[in-house]
């Protein structure tokens, strides 16, 4: 059997079932089944091992020796023909069997990665209990094959392991190795077989193919190069195995050389000792490698902590750089484009905006309609109000009409009430009493139900819209009566006229806008300027002749602080007698007093020439009541002095004021004969009335009322309208004064005649109707004439004076009680 | 019925003595811190008994300030008296009224009876004036004079009573030896009342 295994050849086909394989030798083919497939390949594997070994101990061992080879292997191969055989189908499949067929191409070189270079003996000594192992358990069964050559020994199962252990000890050279190296070879040879794709080479060779012969020679040359180099592998392997064995031999020879048994106990000791020694050592290694291994796990897990820290910082790491990242970002955004920025802002706003935005157009549609309501709603108050306010003006007349009348009666009362006082010595006591209590009664201000009510019933109020009081404060009883009659007139003129005078003028007021000068507006203001008016005008009227200096007012207030001009007693003593009749001059603490004071001590300053006059502290304050405004006021007192008035008319002598009463005198000859002729037939000097109307402008002889009205026409067209009426004065009370034909009380009239007149609308009319022509050259003229005439005797009364002085220097000194007076050179 | 005088009595002096004061106390017996400074002249009359007569006293108050002197003539003009007031708590008005006097004396009516008035006199104690300066200047020209009080109304009917006697009476034979007993009478009157 064996020389035709050596040339035999194997071939699997799997068209023939699972488990049948082939083997041909030259001579026949053998048609096997195995189990399994596994076992198929186990078994290929196998008998191709078989035929390396038979092959390589024809060549290298002694027939003889082959021999003790091959028997157990014989024996094998027989033990493995049962079929039944299952647990054992395991071994080799695990051992050889499964590894040859799960790999398929291994290469030659990773073909010893198994064998272990440093314990061959182990190695060896496995690989041949293995074998023995396999060898026993196969004995047990029976052959399924109809193998011949295997079946014919089946009884020598355990003469031959023992043969083989026998030859295992033996013949240490060549069993062992062989037998280890066995399955490798032939695993080797399976892949190589496996590689190649063809079931052998001796199969190629064996075909006469002569041109595939070349090459197939080529291939067979690879595969036999492979072959001697893991023969030479297996050389270097089988050579340090020799060396282990050597040494074991040694060792062995050492025990068996031991001449006596003790030697060899001793030896035996030695080495039980050794063994004892190595069995600690190695309990004291394993020890240790256990302390290691906890180390090794403290370690661990130490270090599965540090990573865990370590991941922990990466994570915080990380953070931390995606927050530099985003600052750097941020940053760097906010320093390269504020804008940009601003932008990014508004984008975020954007949307809260357009939410917002919704809101407001919710809100706009809300207030739309809201407005639309609050339209009609005008609209229908509107209407209500207009009806109302119609009612209101009609009642409004009505109580005007029903005022006035109130007003005459009133005044018409205490007219008889007048006559019956006049006629009080006559009447018997009682009625006397009633007519006193009558007097006093209507002479009281009714402030307590004034205060009360929020409207006046008095026809008319103490004060008027300047502060004046509307009626004279007369120490006389009997003067208060005739002050309050005056008063009740002049209301009841005010209310009669309202509706049909003072509202188309005041309607013409209204619509003028910029001041321009032109005769309808000399006129309007002749008329008298709407106390809503009155300040603005008065501001145009000053500013057009005389346009205030910037910072002059506050130079000449600074002087006057810093030095006290020599007039500054005389305002300190006329300051608190100034506008006595006005409330916000009456009381000391008033605050318009050192306004005025400030204005006069400015004025001083800025005309040196006349300093101070007495009478310029009432124009000054008639100026600060209408202006308000204290520079205003002090320019308007400039305009007064320095533009509307002749020169000297407030300097040492009057001199122009003087003359004025002269050419005045000449005036109400002219214009009022008979009056003039009245006054001199009783020797009346009407200059000793009328010197201060004209000084200061009639204030303090007129009504407020009236005065003011005479200041707007002054303002604008200067001291001729003083002129006008001055004469119109006199035209107005001349039938009054022809009427009384005595000095005294003509003089007792004139005192008091101008706080008389009323109507300022007649008045006005007088003053400008009824007593043109009134040239202003005429005026000129004469002021110049009676200048000269004046001013020469001024001269003549110096010379006098000077004659007089020299002849009592002549005299030499006399007491005054002897002088003898001169004749007055003005009569 | 008791013949009625008129007698035309103008007050002269410097500003803010209280001639206008002295006026409005006489005719009206009433004061007034503030009465508003006269510009020019003001007219009163008042009407007393004296003897036999009435006096109806027509008072021409003056404008005190210094640039209304060149209008005064027109008020002493036909005037049987003056009125000259000082402020006994002003020398300078002392002065004012020498300079009055002087011009009365060059350019007055002949005869004209001068009363010195030295008012303020309920303010003795800021006195500037002595009373005895007064008393030796009136002597000297042979004037009135009495310290007056128009806010007290004090020597204020006394100083026209005085006024009223010194004025000749229209009979020549009542006229004789009158004004110096009056005046004589005045005087202890005023020393009496006012110091």
């Amino acid at each position: 059997m064996y020389p035709c295994c050596s040339s035999a050849s194997f071939d699997c086909k799997m068209e023939n079932g699972e488990g049948v394989f082939e083997i041909r030798t030259p001579s026949r083919a053998f048609t096997l089944k195995a189990i399994s497939k596994q076992a198929m390949m186990y078994w290929l594997q196998q008998l191709q091992m078989r035929r390396w070994e038979f092959c390589n101990t024809q060549s290298r061992f002694p027939v003889g020796s082959s021999q003790l080879v091959n028997e157990p292997l014989a024996g094998r191969t027989n033990v493995v023909d049962n079929e039944d055989f299952l647990p054992l189908v395991k071994t080799p499949t695990e051992a050889v069997g499964l590894k040859a067929a799960s790999l398929p191409a291994p290469q030659t070189s990773t073909a010893l990665q198994n064998i272990s270079l440093k314990h061959p003996w182990t190695e060896i000594q496995n690989t041949v209990y293995n074998i023995c192992g396999s060898k026993q358990l196969w004995g047990n069964n029976g052959n399924v094959f109809s193998f011949d050559e295997f079946q014919e020994h089946p009884e020598n199962v355990d003469e031959e392991q023992e043969a083989e252990v026998e030859a295992g000890c033996a013949v240490k050279e060549g069993t062992p190795e062989d037998g280890r190296m066995g399955p490798r070879l032939n695993w080797i040879r399976k892949a190589r077989w496996m590689n190649s794709g063809f079931p052998g080479s001796e199969e190629l060779s064996r075909e006469k193919n002569s041109v595939d012969k070349v090459s197939v020679l080529q291939q067979q040359i690879l595969t036999l190069t492979e072959e001697v180099k893991s023969q030479k592998e297996l050389v270097k392997l089988l050579h340090k195995a020799l060396e282990a064995a050597q040494q074991e031999k040694r060792v062995s020879n050492m025990y068996l050389t031991a001449a006596e048994d003790k030697d060899r106990l001793e030896l035996v000791r030695h080495k039980v000792r050794q063994i004892a020694d190595l069995t600690s050592r190695l309990e004291a290694l394993e020890q240790e490698k256990k302390e290691l291994e906890q180390i090794l796990t403290l370690r661990d897990s130490h270090i599965q902590e540090l990573k865990e820290h370590v991941q922990l910082l990466m994570e915080k790491n990380h953070a931390k750089q995606e927050v530099i990242m985003t600052l750097t970002e941020q940053m760097a955004r906010e320093l390269s484009d504020p804008l940009q920025e601003a932008n990014t802002i508004t984008v975020e706003t954007l949307y809260k905006q357009q939410e917002e935005i919704e809101h407001l157009k919710d809100d706009i549609d809300a207030y739309k309609t809201q407005n639309q309501f609050l339209n009609s709603e005008i609209h229908q108050v509107t209407r209500l109000w207009t009806r109302v306010a119609e009612n209101e003006k009609a009642l409004l007349m009505k109580c005007a009409c029903l005022q006035a009348r109130n007003c005459q009666m009133e005044s018409k009362y205490l007219t008889v009430l007048r006559k019956l006082q006049e006629a009080v010595p006559g009447l018997p006591n009682s009625d006397a009493e009633l007519v006193k209590n009558l007097i006093q009664e209507a002479l009281q201000w009714d402030v307590k139900e004034e205060a009360e009510e929020g409207f006046n019933l008095n026809p008319v109020s103490e004060y008027d819209e300047y502060g004046f009081m509307t009626v004279s404060d007369y120490e006389i009883e009997d003067w208060k009566l005739l002050a309050k009659i005056q008063a009740l007139e002049i209301k009841s003129n005010k209310l009669w006229s309202q509706e049909i005078v003072e509202k188309p003028l005041r309607d013409r007021w209204n619509s003028i806008g910029e001041l321009n000068p032109c005769a309808e507006l000399k006129s309007l203001i002749r008329s008298g300027i709407p106390v809503e008016h009155r300040q603005r005008v008065w501001r145009w009227m000053v500013s057009r002749h005389c346009s205030p200096v910037p910072g002059h007012y506050q130079r000449l207030l600074e002087q006057s602080r810093s030095t006290e001009h020599p007039a500054c007693r005389q305002i300190e003593l006329d300051l608190p007698r100034t506008l006595t009749n006005n409330k916000h001059f009456s009381s000391p603490t008033s605050q318009l007093i050192p306004r005025l004071r400030r204005v006069l001590l400015a004025f001083s300053w800025h005309n040196p020439a006349i300093g101070y006059c007495q009478g310029l502290n009432r124009l000054a304050a008639v100026a600060l009541l209408v202006l308000e405004d204290e520079e205003s006021a002090f320019w308007c007192l400039v305009y007064i002095v320095e533009n509307l008035m002749p020169a000297d008319y407030y300097s040492d002598t009057l001199i122009t004021s003087q003359v004025d009463q002269r050419v005045f005198k000449d005036f109400l000859s002219e214009k009022l004969p008979r009056l003039m002729a009245h006054f001199e037939q009783y020797q009346i000097d009407v200059s000793l009335i009328t010197f201060n109307w004209f000084l200061v402008a009639f204030v303090d002889s007129l009504v407020s009322d009236i005065l003011l009205r005479v200041w707007d026409a002054f303002l604008y067209e200067g001291t001729k309208v003083i002129f006008r009426y001055a004469l119109a004065i006199f035209k107005y009370n001349e039938e009054e004064i022809l009427r009384i034909h005595d000095s005294v009380e003509i003089y007792q009239y004139l005192r008091f005649f101008t706080r008389m007149i009323t109507d300022g609308r007649k008045l006005m009319n007088i003053a400008f109707n009824d007593l043109n022509p009134f040239p202003m050259k005429l005026l000129r003229n004469r002021r110049s004439t009676h200048r000269e005439e004046l001013e020469a005797e001024l001269c003549e009364l110096e010379q006098i004076k000077a004659a007089y002085v020299k002849e009592r220097a002549e005299q030499g000194p006399q007491d005054l009680e002897e002088v003898v007076s001169e004749e007055e050179e003005e009569s | 019925m008791m013949a009625i005088r008129e007698l035309k009595v103008c007050l002269l002096g410097d500003t803010g003595v209280g001639k206008s004061s002295i006026v409005c106390r006489f005719v009206q017996d009433h004061f007034d811190h503030n009465i508003s400074p006269t510009i020019g002249a003001s007219f009163m009359t008042k009407t007393v008994p004296c003897g036999n007569e009435l006096h109806k006293f027509l008072i021409w108050d003056t404008a005190g300030q210094e640039r209304f002197h060149s209008l005064a003539p027109m008020y002493y003009r036909g005037s049987a008296a003056a009125v000259i007031v000082y402020d006994i708590t002003k020398q300078d008005s002392f002065h004012t009224l020498k300079k009055w006097v002087k011009e009365l004396k060059e350019h007055g009516p002949e005869n004209i009876v001068m009363a010195i008035a030295g008012n303020k006199c309920d303010l003795s104690d800021i006195r500037e004036v002595p009373m005895k300066d007064a008393k030796e200047y009136a002597e000297s020209i042979g004037a009135i004079v009495v310290e007056t009080s128009a806010k007290n109304a004090v020597n204020i009917e006394e100083l026209f009573q005085g006024i009223s006697q010194q004025i000749p009476p229209l009979d020549p034979h009542e006229n004789s030896n009158n004004g110096a007993i009056k005046l004589g009478r005045q005087t202890s009157q005023m020393g009496r009342r006012c110091c």
